[in-house]
């Protein structure tokens, strides 16, 4: 079912959605700069049990748009509510519950890995830190590093850290930003494994990405954005038109202007 | 029925109206997300916070320290500081003149404790003002977190810390790290000199019981400078008209306090706890630092927002006006820095911090002026101070951008270091030059202006020259190398003295006489004779040959860049 600006998701790729609790509920959340309009106001709602993927081209909105639901950033309208918690109001309540990975951020240049990991988990007052910090870096192939400062690791291992440090509390709610950006396929494969066994367990997962192969591998719904606009949205089987890939969907969406886009989805709507 | 995730995208101008407003009022969350059955974590907030951080922090800044210097110069740095500060506890009694006779007029040619005093808060209030604008430290830290360095004061965008407490935290964590690493060796140093006495090997006036106190009072000082300029700074990134309220705040106190409005204890509360080893201006000094460091974390906002500016080309119309640096590299890297510098606005924060310590010395030039202190300071005294201020605004020029990605292009750390040191010399010779002939008007020394302007530049060019060549593209962790620190201490105090010595047989030479001359020979017992134009003759000829050295100095070092810093990869 697709309304003009307006996806609203079916029942068809997931199963027993009624029952599903609501995590994130958005209202006219936008976000400008002077003149500039970083992301147009959105409304969004989603589920546990999601996996979320935010897809668009270099600059489209995407990292702006997980950063206002993560409370990294103020909203100039709008309101944001996730897991009964007003991201704007308390963005530290909201942060010691979910993790996020951000696209292009480091661990502390000077800690060590278990330092850092030592440090966030303390932070958000979780019991057994040693144990916690000791299983993540296992996890993530990382012993041999313990006691090398971050600046020194490959961008690689910086990588490492900085997903162990939004795993380490278990968040039922998860924002990834490129999250595989830097990783080896073994420790991609490792990563993709466990987040759908997490979201199968209930948690739920955003990822931005521009990376289509995930949204496919991942993803069972997703939004293509460009210029700050949601152009489309929903389960992926439900954007393709005939024989088209992921790709011919982006590059159909993406590649018009964001009048013609909408003109295609004004078309859609006149057309069901 | 739930119909499971909605996205909904609308044109701003069909939810915002021309005024910025929502056309309709968004209703705060019902609590709908509200998970009954999810145990929600509670951040550490408070004490506890501060406790996890406050280890973090301290841990990072000695690792980065440990990381620049190596292990065997940190600990040398605090020896360094504990032997200057041993040698002149033992000078302590010709300073005040008790090594030597006492005679009548001893005291105006030797300082009394009460200058002493305010010798030892003044500087370091000057120090700590300059190291405790942790706004534009956080906010570097902010914008940096993107790139391949990043710090813990960067950690509330992502972790659950509020911006205030990490900052508050931050500033803490800074005192007392110069407290061990700086205050404490220097005391330490006072207790040798104090032992050495009691084992009969040398003579000082100093008493145990002042060891503490001095201790305590240098701490409050600390505190007081840290706290005031973290406060400055949280003021100036809030915008107007806060920007100017904390300078002009600054210099009205530091003026008011100069021409007697009110005493300097006010002003200097560790001066207060000096003079009279009292507890209650400590705790008042103490507890006030702290309270102003709090106040300067509660007006800070959670801003973690790169923000999206469009801008128009610099980097051509700088390259235009750098022509006479010819075609090389140098000329691309200095254009480079300059829009560095605009860009961030780091040159209006860097003019101030630069005039800050300028419109110091000339409020003292003023009233040593105008009080007509028995000092034979004149012009030519001033000008190599001015020139040492160099330090701190090349410290400020490493620190804006991350050169690392340098490390993929066909460039040399000397290039850069050569640069900055142009870039330096370009945007403040300007204002040393207005400060210079500023000084030269209020002491109506015009004839002294050509030689002043002559060492003033020299000196200038010498210690930034010194700094780049020593400390390269980190200077700010360089400071607690002892092995750098020596020879920086080395090769600027030396000059440094020999410039000032040699100006007192200039300037106003009729009033004092044959100061110099008469000091040499009789020491503290020295009294005014005739004047003396072979000795201001030869005093001029010291000065010019010294600043010639520096030049030549300047030049040598300006060719061992290549050598000390030619393999090294871009860091900072």
């Amino acid at each position: 079912m697709v309304l003009r600006g307006v996806l609203i998701w079916g029942h068809r790729s997931v199963g027993g959605m009624s029952d599903r609790q609501l995590l994130v509920d958005a209202k006219d959340i936008g976000k400008r700069y002077g003149d500039f309009v970083a992301l147009h106001p959105l409304d969004v709602r989603v589920h546990e049990g999601e996996f979320f993927g935010v897809f668009g081209p270099n600059g489209a909105g995407k990292s702006t748009f997980i950063k206002l639901l993560t409370g990294q950033l103020r909203p100039s309208i709008g309101r944001i509510e996730v897991l009964g918690i007003d991201a704007v109001a308390d963005p530290q309540h909201l942060k010691a519950n979910i993790g996020i990975v951000p696209e292009s951020e480091s661990p502390p240049s000077f800690l060590t890995p278990p330092e850092f990991l030592t440090f966030v988990a303390s932070l958000r007052g979780l019991e057994d830190v040693e144990g916690k910090v000791d299983h993540w870096l296992s996890w993530f192939g990382l012993n041999e590093k313990r006691d090398t400062m971050c600046k020194d690791l490959s961008k690689g291992q910086r990588q490492k850290v900085m997903l162990a440090s939004a795993f380490i509390h278990a968040p039922k709610l998860l924002f990834l930003d490129e999250p595989f950006a830097n990783l080896d396929p073994i420790y991609q494969r490792k990563c993709r494994e466990w987040l759908l066994d997490h979201v199968a367990k209930g948690g739920t997962i955003f990822l931005c990405s521009h990376v289509l192969e995930s949204a496919e591998r991942l993803c069972n719904r997703m939004a293509i954005i460009n210029e700050g606009k949601v152009l489309a949205a929903g389960a992926i089987e439900e954007l393709k038109l005939d024989g088209e890939t992921l790709e011919d969907v982006f590059i159909r969406l993406v590649g018009h202007t964001i009048e013609e886009a909408e003109q295609i989805a004004g078309t859609d709507e006149e057309e069901e | 029925m739930n119909l499971g995730a909605s996205v909904r995208s609308r044109d701003w101008d069909e939810v915002v109206d021309a005024l910025g407003q929502a056309r309709v009022a968004v209703l705060p969350g019902d609590g709908s997300t509200h998970v009954p059955e999810l145990h929600l974590n509670e951040p550490r907030r408070g004490w506890a916070a501060f406790r996890i951080t406050f280890r973090a922090m301290f841990l990072e800044e000695w690792r980065e320290t440990v990381d620049f210097a190596q292990a065997r110069q940190i600990i040398l740095f605090p020896l360094l500081l504990s032997l200057i500060t041993a040698v002149t506890t033992i000078g302590l009694q010709f300073l005040v003149g008790t090594g030597a006779a006492q005679v009548s007029d001893i005291d105006e040619r030797t300082f009394s404790w009460d200058q002493l005093r305010i010798g030892v808060h003044l500087p370091l209030l000057m120090f700590s003002l300059g190291m405790g604008t942790f706004a534009f430290k956080g906010q570097e830290a902010i914008m940096q977190r993107t790139g391949s360095k990043n710090r813990l004061l960067a950690a509330p965008a992502l972790q659950p810390l509020t911006t205030s407490a990490a900052h508050f935290t931050y500033f803490v964590k800074d005192l007392i790290y110069y407290v061990l690493l700086i205050l404490t060796p220097i005391v330490a140093g006072m207790s040798v000199g104090l032992i050495l006495d009691e084992a009969g090997l040398i003579q000082t006036p100093l008493e145990w019981s002042s060891v503490f106190w001095t201790w305590a009072a240098m701490a409050t000082t600390l505190a007081e400078g840290l706290a005031l300029a973290f406060l400055g700074s949280v003021l100036w990134l809030r915008g107007r008209p806060f920007t100017w309220l904390g300078p002009v705040a600054a210099v009205a106190v530091g003026l008011s306090a100069g021409v007697g409005l009110f005493p300097w204890d006010m002003a200097l509360v560790g001066l207060a706890v000096q003079r009279h080893h009292a507890l209650m201006p400590l705790l008042f000094g103490i507890v006030g630092a702290g309270l102003l460091g709090a106040l300067a974390s509660s007006l800070l906002v959670d801003d973690f927002e790169v923000k999206v500016t469009s801008k128009k080309n610099l980097l051509n119309p700088a390259m235009r006006r750098l022509r006479f640096l010819g075609t090389g590299p140098l000329r691309l890297l200095v254009a480079k820095e300059f829009v560095d510098l605009i860009r961030s606005g780091t040159m209006k924060k860097m003019t101030v911090s630069y005039s800050v310590p300028l419109l110091v010395l000339l409020g003292m030039a003023w009233l040593i002026d105008f009080a007509e202190a028995p000092i034979p300071i004149n012009l030519l005294s001033y000008a190599p101070f001015l020139g040492f201020f160099g330090f701190n605004f090349y410290s400020w020029l490493t620190i804006l951008d991350d050169p690392d990605f340098m490390n993929g292009l066909p460039l040399r750390v000397p290039q850069l270091l050569r640069a900055k040191v142009v870039v330096y010399f370009l945007a403040t010779s300007w204002i040393s030059l207005i400060f210079f002939v500023l000084m030269a008007w209020r002491l109506d020394e015009w004839a002294a202006l050509p030689t002043g302007l002559a060492v003033m530049f020299a000196n200038s060019i010498y210690i930034v020259a010194l700094t780049a060549f020593l400390m390269g593209l980190r200077p700010n962790k360089a400071i607690f190398d002892g092995r750098i620190m020596f020879w920086f201490w080395l090769g600027t105090v030396l000059p440094l003295l020999g410039l000032f010595l040699l100006s007192f047989t200039q300037g106003d030479v009729e009033l004092y006489g044959n100061w110099w001359e008469r000091v040499s020979e009789d020491g503290l017992s020295a009294t005014a004779t005739a004047y003396d134009l072979e000795m201001v003759r030869g005093g001029y000829l010291g000065i010019l040959s010294i600043s010639g050295g520096l030049l030549v100095g300047s030049a040598v070092l300006w060719a061992l860049i290549d050598v000390r810093w030619g393999k090294k990869p871009f860091e900072n």
